[in-house]
C-alpha cells in the first residue's frame, strides 16, 4: 500500500517531479563527467612534466669515478627511462673541450627541450655541438672538428641553457672506445613515474649499492606540489558546483510537499499519522535522488567518455568508478532528504478540516 | 500602474521571490568563482613553478659560458673575465623587473672539491633605492636540508659553510664539524640534498670566497628566476629582423628571451641565456592547465546556465493562473510580457549581484586553500556575470511565457489556480 501510493504519487505528478529530477540530474551528470575525467588529467599534467628531464640521477659513489652500465637496464626493469652519459676530455686547436658520450637513441626522452639547428641525433662518425663551444671552436654544420685522437663530423648546433652549451655530442660506443673503457658511464638520468618516484629509487639504490641514486628535488618537489595543488583546486570546485547545483533544486523538493496541502488533509482526514505521511514523502524523495544519482551516473560517464576522446584523443581511459557513483548517491539523496524535512514541518501543521473546506 | 504590479508581486511572495534570487546568486556565484580561479591559476602555477630553479643563466661574455668538466667549473687560464656584483642589482631596473623573482650570483673555486661562493638570502638595494632580499633559498624552494642555512649577515659566522650531500660524504663532514678548505677552516652549518650539481659541491658565503681568492667584487655566474609568459610563435622571431612596432610588441611581452635580451642590455658585460629545460617546460605544463581549467569552467557555467534557467522556467509554469485572469481581464500580451520581464530582469539583477560578489569571495577562498594566495577576480568579471545573469533568467522565463500566453486562458483557469 505504502509503495503503492510512492509509485502513483510519481506517476500523477509527473512534471513538478520532472523538474526536479532533470536539475539533479544535471548535478549529477556534471559531478560524475569531472570525475571521470580528472584521472586523465592528472596524468596530461604529469606527462608535461616528462619535459623537465630526468628526475633521479645516478651518479658514482664515493671513490670511484663511474658507474656500472647495468644501472640502465636495471632502471628500465622498473619501468623508468633510462640513459647514460659518458664525460671524457679532448683538445682541439690546442684547447681543452669537453666530450660527452650519448646513448641517443635513450637520450630522446631527456633532450625534448634541446634548441637544436641540423641532427638531433649523431651516429658514426658525427658529433653535435653545443652553441658556446661552436662559437669558440669556430664550428658549424658540415664542418669536421678535428678532435685529439679522431675527427668528427659536426651535424647538429644544441642550445639549451645548460653544460650541454659548452660540450661535443659524440655517440656513446665512440666515446668509449676512444677513452678505452666498456660498460661504464658517468652519469646515468632516469625518469621514473612521478607517483611512485621514491619507490624506485629506493629500489635502484638497493640493487646498486656501489652508486649515489640521488633525488633530483626540484623537479621532484615542483612536480609533486603542482599535481596535489591542482588535485586540491579541481575537487574543491567540483564540491561548490555540487553543492550549489543541489542547494538550488532544494525549492523543487520542497514545492513538492507544499503544494499537496490538499492531498495531506485527505490523509490526516482518514486516520494517517504525520510520521507516516512525513516517510511517504521522504521515501518519494530518496526514490527521485538515487534515480537522479543513476541517471547522472550514466549521463556523466557518456558525456565524460566523449569530452575525453575529442580533447584527450585516442587514447583516454574513463576513470568510471564505485566511489563515484556512490559519492554522487550520497550528496543528491542527502540533499533529496533534506530539502523535503524542511518542509515536512508543515504535514505537522495542516488542519484537514481547513484545507478541505477548499481554501 | 506597471511599477505598482511589479512591485506588489515582488512584495506579495516574498518566500518564493526570495528562492528564486538565492538559485541565480548560486549560478552566477559558481559562474564567477569559476572564471575568477581560472584566469588565475596560470599565474599561481607559473610560480609554483619557479621551484624547479632559476629559468635565465648569466655568464660573463668573455668566458661564454663556465667551462664544466664533471660538475666542477673551470675558468680556462687568462680569461679573467667576470660580472662585476655591485652592477647586478640592475637587472631590477629593467621592464620586467617585478617578473623576477629572485636571482643569485656566484663565484667557483677549484679545491679537493669545487666550492662556490653564494648569496644566501641576502640584503641588497635595487637602482631605485628600494632594499631587497634574495638569494639560493629564494631560487630553490625545493631544496632539502639538514642542519641550518647560512645568514649572510651574520658577522660572527663567516666561515660557515654548507656542503652539499656527495661533497660531505667525500669529505666526511656533518653538521658542526669542520672543514678545510683553500687554507681556511669552515664550520658546517647545515648539508644540502639537491639532487643537481650543487651535491658535489661546497656552498660559503660569496664575499668570504672573493677575499680568499683576492677576486673582490667579482662574479662569474648568475642564475636569474623570472616569471614568463610559454613562447609561441611570435617568440622564436629574430629580434634584430623584427619590425619597430613588433620589436616593441615583444619586448612587452614577459617571453623568456625578452627578458634575457633586456638584461644583456642592463649588463652588458655578460650572456644571459635561456634554461631551456626549465623555461620550455614551464610553458608546456602551464597551457595543458590552462586547458583543463577551461573545460572545467564550461561545465560549471552550463550548470549554472541550466540551473537559472530552469528555476526561471519553474516560476513561470506556476504562475500561469495569474497570466491567464490577467488576459482574461483584458491585458494585452505585450503588456503581460513586460510585466513577467520587468520582474524576472529584478530578480536576474539581483541574484546576479549578490552572486557575483559571494562567487568574487569564494574565487579568493579557493585560492587560499590551496595556493595559499588570495585570487583577485578581475573587476570586469561582476558586471559582466551580471548582466549574464539577468539575460539568462530572462531566457529561461521567454520559453514558458510565450507557451501560457498562447494557451487560452478558459483552459487554464477551468484546472485551476
Amino acid at each position: 500500500m505504502f509503495w503503492k501510493f510512492v509509485v502513483n504519487a510519481v506517476k500523477y505528478r509527473r512534471r513538478r517531479l520532472l523538474l526536479a529530477f532533470s536539475s539533479m540530474t544535471v548535478a549529477a551528470t556534471l559531478a560524475t563527467t569531472l570525475f571521470g575525467i580528472y584521472g586523465e588529467i592528472e596524468d596530461r599534467v604529469r606527462g608535461e612534466f616528462r619535459g623537465y628531464g630526468a628526475n633521479l640521477i645516478i651518479a658514482p659513489a664515493m671513490g670511484t669515478a663511474t658507474v656500472p652500465l647495468a644501472a640502465v637496464s636495471q632502471a628500465e626493469s622498473l619501468g623508468a627511462k633510462a640513459a647514460p652519459m659518458l664525460l671524457s676530455t679532448s683538445s682541439l686547436d690546442g684547447q681543452p673541450v669537453i666530450l660527452a658520450g650519448l646513448d641517443f637513441a635513450r637520450s630522446q626522452p631527456f633532450t625534448s627541450y634541446w634548441r637544436v639547428q641540423g641532427a638531433r641525433a649523431a651516429a658514426g662518425d658525427s658529433c653535435l655541438a653545443g652553441t658556446l663551444a661552436a662559437d669558440r671552436f669556430n664550428l658549424a654544420i658540415g664542418r669536421i672538428a678535428d678532435l685529439e685522437g679522431g675527427a668528427c663530423k659536426v651535424t647538429g648546433i644544441v642550445s639549451t641553457g645548460g653544460p650541454e652549451d659548452n660540450q661535443l655530442m659524440l655517440p656513446y660506443d665512440r666515446l668509449a672506445s676512444r677513452a678505452h673503457v666498456g660498460g661504464v658511464a658517468t652519469l646515468i638520468s632516469v625518469r621514473a613515474d612521478g607517483s611512485r618516484l621514491s619507490q624506485v629509487r629506493d629500489d635502484l639504490q638497493r640493487r646498486l649499492p656501489g652508486t649515489d641514486v640521488r633525488l633530483i628535488e626540484a623537479v621532484a618537489q615542483t612536480e609533486t606540489a603542482v599535481v596535489l595543488k591542482m588535485r586540491a583546486a579541481f575537487f574543491l570546485l567540483t564540491l561548490l558546483i555540487l553543492a550549489i547545483t543541489t542547494l538550488s533544486v532544494t525549492s523543487n523538493f520542497s514545492e513538492l510537499v507544499l503544494e499537496r496541502s490538499r492531498e495531506i488533509g485527505i490523509l490526516k482526514a482518514i486516520g494517517a499519522s504525520e510520521r507516516r505521511i512525513a516517510a511517504l514523502f521522504v521515501s518519494e524523495s530518496v526514490l527521485l535522488g538515487l534515480l537522479s544519482a543513476i541517471a547522472g551516473y550514466v549521463t556523466g560517464n557518456l558525456v565524460a567518455a566523449q569530452i575525453g576522446r575529442s580533447v584527450f584523443g585516442g587514447g583516454f581511459t574513463l576513470s568510471a568508478s564505485a566511489p563515484v557513483l556512490l559519492f554522487v548517491g550520497a550528496v543528491t539523496v542527502a540533499v533529496a532528504i533534506i530539502a523535503t524535512m524542511l518542509a515536512a514541518g508543515r504535514i505537522w501543521r495542516i488542519e484537514p478540516a481547513l484545507i478541505l473546506r477548499g481554501d | 500602474m506597471f511599477l505598482r504590479f511589479v512591485i506588489e508581486s515582488l512584495r506579495r511572495a516574498p518566500k518564493r521571490k526570495a528562492m528564486t534570487v538565492a538559485a541565480v546568486a548560486m549560478g552566477s556565484a559558481v559562474a564567477t568563482a569559476m572564471l575568477g580561479v581560472m584566469l588565475d591559476i596560470g599565474d599561481k602555477v607559473n610560480r609554483e613553478l619557479r621551484s624547479v630553479g632559476a629559468n635565465l643563466i648569466v655568464t660573463p661574455r668573455a668566458l661564454g659560458a663556465p667551462v664544466e668538466i664533471a660538475g666542477v667549473r673551470a675558468v680556462p687560464v687568462g680569461q679573467a673575465a667576470y660580472i662585476p656584483e655591485d652592477q647586478i642589482p640592475k637587472i631590477k631596473s629593467i621592464f620586467w623587473q617585478l617578473n623576477i623573482t629572485g636571482f643569485a650570483p656566484s663565484l667557483t673555486a677549484a679545491a679537493s672539491v669545487p666550492v662556490e661562493g653564494v648569496w644566501f638570502h641576502r640584503r641588497y638595494r635595487t637602482p631605485d633605492g628600494r632594499e631587497q632580499q634574495t638569494g639560493i633559498r629564494d631560487l630553490n624552494p625545493a631544496w632539502q636540508m639538514d642542519g641550518r642555512w647560512i645568514d649572510d649577515g651574520d658577522s660572527a659566522a663567516v666561515y660557515d659553510c654548507m656542503p652539499g650531500a656527495a661533497a660531505a660524504r667525500k669529505l666526511g663532514l656533518a653538521v658542526g664539524s669542520t672543514a678545510h678548505l683553500l687554507g681556511h677552516d669552515f664550520m658546517v652549518a647545515g648539508i644540502l640534498r639537491t639532487g643537481s650539481d650543487e651535491d658535489d659541491r661546497v656552498l660559503v658565503r660569496l664575499n668570504v670566497l672573493q677575499e680568499i681568492l683576492h677576486r673582490k667584487g667579482q662574479v662569474d655566474s648568475l642564475q636569474v628566476g623570472a616569471i614568463t609568459k610559454p613562447e609561441d610563435a611570435f617568440a622564436r622571431k629574430d629580434p634584430r629582423r623584427m619590425s619597430s612596432a613588433e620589436l616593441e610588441r615583444w619586448n612587452c611581452t614577459n617571453y623568456v628571451s625578452s627578458i634575457a635580451h633586456q638584461i644583456n642590455e642592463v649588463l652588458p658585460m655578460a650572456i644571459a641565456r635561456p634554461v631551456w629545460r626549465v623555461a620550455d617546460n614551464e610553458g608546456r605544463v602551464l597551457s595543458r592547465i590552462g586547458g583543463l581549467m577551461l573545460l572545467i569552467a564550461l561545465a560549471a557555467l552550463a550548470s549554472a546556465g541550466i540551473t537559472v534557467w530552469s528555476v526561471m522556467a519553474t516560476t513561470v509554469l506556476e504562475r500561469r493562473g495569474e497570466i491567464a485572469i490577467m488576459q482574461a481581464t483584458g491585458a494585452g500580451d505585450w503588456l503581460i510580457a513586460c510585466l513577467f520581464g520587468a520582474e524576472v530582469a529584478m530578480e536576474g539583477l539581483a541574484g546576479g549581484v549578490v552572486g557575483a560578489l559571494a562567487g568574487v569571495e569564494l574565487a579568493s577562498w579557493v585560492g587560499r586553500s590551496v595556493f595559499r594566495a588570495g585570487i583577485e577576480a578581475p573587476p570586469v568579471l561582476i558586471p559582466l556575470v551580471i548582466v549574464v545573469a539577468v539575460l539568462v533568467a530572462l531566457l529561461g522565463a521567454a520559453q514558458p511565457l510565450r507557451r501560457s500566453l498562447v494557451t487560452p486562458p478558459a483552459l487554464v483557469l477551468r484546472e485551476g489556480v
